[in-house]
């Protein structure tokens, strides 16, 4: 299943025992796609291609600018004004020849997001706004494809699990049920680039984790990150009955 | 009555949640509540009723990325 370059490659993967190459030959099945590569998605991206999963689907509509590089790992200072799913597939490529990588450069309406759905086992949500947040947790529930929602401001960091094959779990509206709410984000309130990306990181743990078979700690669950103390507390999120998306209707 | 409030002890009247946070000044838009370790929808906080010992934890959603 795996050439001999890819033994070598994965050959710290395959030491674990709960991993191993059948779970290597897994991620080298899985397809992800993964939405917003900024903060949170840089490292994501990074670590997904790295671990071998076999088809990454990027996707993000901005370009690269100087106050994005405090925070998003994946680019340099003298990529300024180009594509930033360019830049990262490029980036991607160049990391793990042995992967495919897609580039979607458009914001994504729910017609091109129910398509793109159908090639995806698994979608983390890196983006930087709430209406998007909402949108991603509708149509992954739609089409019942799991959610790692991760999301970031100041030194405080949150993820999630949504598991949207389970007919019973809870979805993201269970837990935040407005688009409208004055929103939080890292242009008006500030981030620290490392919190960010251990959210991002941690993001890329549980998307390995659900490919390969190791149980998810965070399904159902809200996970607040303090960057200050570092201290984790850790909430239940049911499913809401009355749930304008996963509700019964 | 006594609850805790992401630690702190407070001294309360009996009241729904929606009340409770209007009384201590707290926005209700764009905030997240968990009581005793689980989260409570916001549609159900005008009815929720708080009760003596309570945890609360009571933070803001964050979309940023
Ligand atoms: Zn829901």
């Amino acid at each position: 299943m795996l050439k001999d370059s890819e033994l070598i490659r994965y050959s710290r993967h395959l030491l674990l025992d709960d991993l191993g190459a059948h779970g290597q030959a897994k991620l080298k099945k899985a397809k992800v796609l993964i939405i917003g590569m900024g903060g949170l998605g840089s490292p994501a991206s990074l670590y997904l291609a790295a671990a071998g999963v076999g088809s990454l689907t990027i996707c993000d509509f901005d370009s690269l600018e100087l106050s994005n590089l405090q925070r998003q790992i994946a680019y340099q200072s003298d990529e300024i004004g180009s594509a930033k799913v360019t830049l990262m597939q490029q980036r991607l490529k160049k990391l793990n020849p042995e992967i495919s990588v897609r580039c979607i450069a458009n914001k994504m309406e729910e017609p091109q997001f129910n398509l793109e759905l159908l090639l995806a086992d698994l979608v983390l949500d890196c983006t930087d706004n709430m209406p998007t947040r909402q949108l991603i947790n509708r149509v992954c529930f739609n089409g019942k494809v799991p959610l790692i929602v991760g999301a970031a401001i100041r030194f405080e960091g949150h993820l999630s699990f949504f598991d949207h094959k389970d007919p019973d779990a809870a979805c993201y509206h269970c837990y935040a049920p407005s688009s409208v709410d004055p929103q939080l984000n890292c242009s008006n309130s500030g981030v620290l680039g490392a919190v960010v990306g251990v959210m991002g990181s941690l993001q890329a743990l549980e998307a390995i984790k659900i490919i390969v078979g190791i149980e998810s700690t965070v399904k159902n669950k809200l996970k607040l990150f303090d960057g200050k103390t570092l201290q984790w507390q850790s909430f239940t999120i049911n499913k809401d009955p009355n749930c304008q998306v996963c509700g019964k209707k | 009555m006594k609850i805790t409030v992401n630690e702190v002890e407070k001294e309360i009247q009996p009241s729904s949640i929606e009340q409770f946070l209007k009384d201590i000044d707290s926005p209700i838009k764009g905030s997240a509540l968990a009581i005793n370790g689980v989260i409570i929808s916001r549609v159900q906080w005008p009815n929720y009723q708080l009760q003596e010992n309570d945890s609360l934890s009571l933070f803001q959603v964050i979309a940023g990325g």
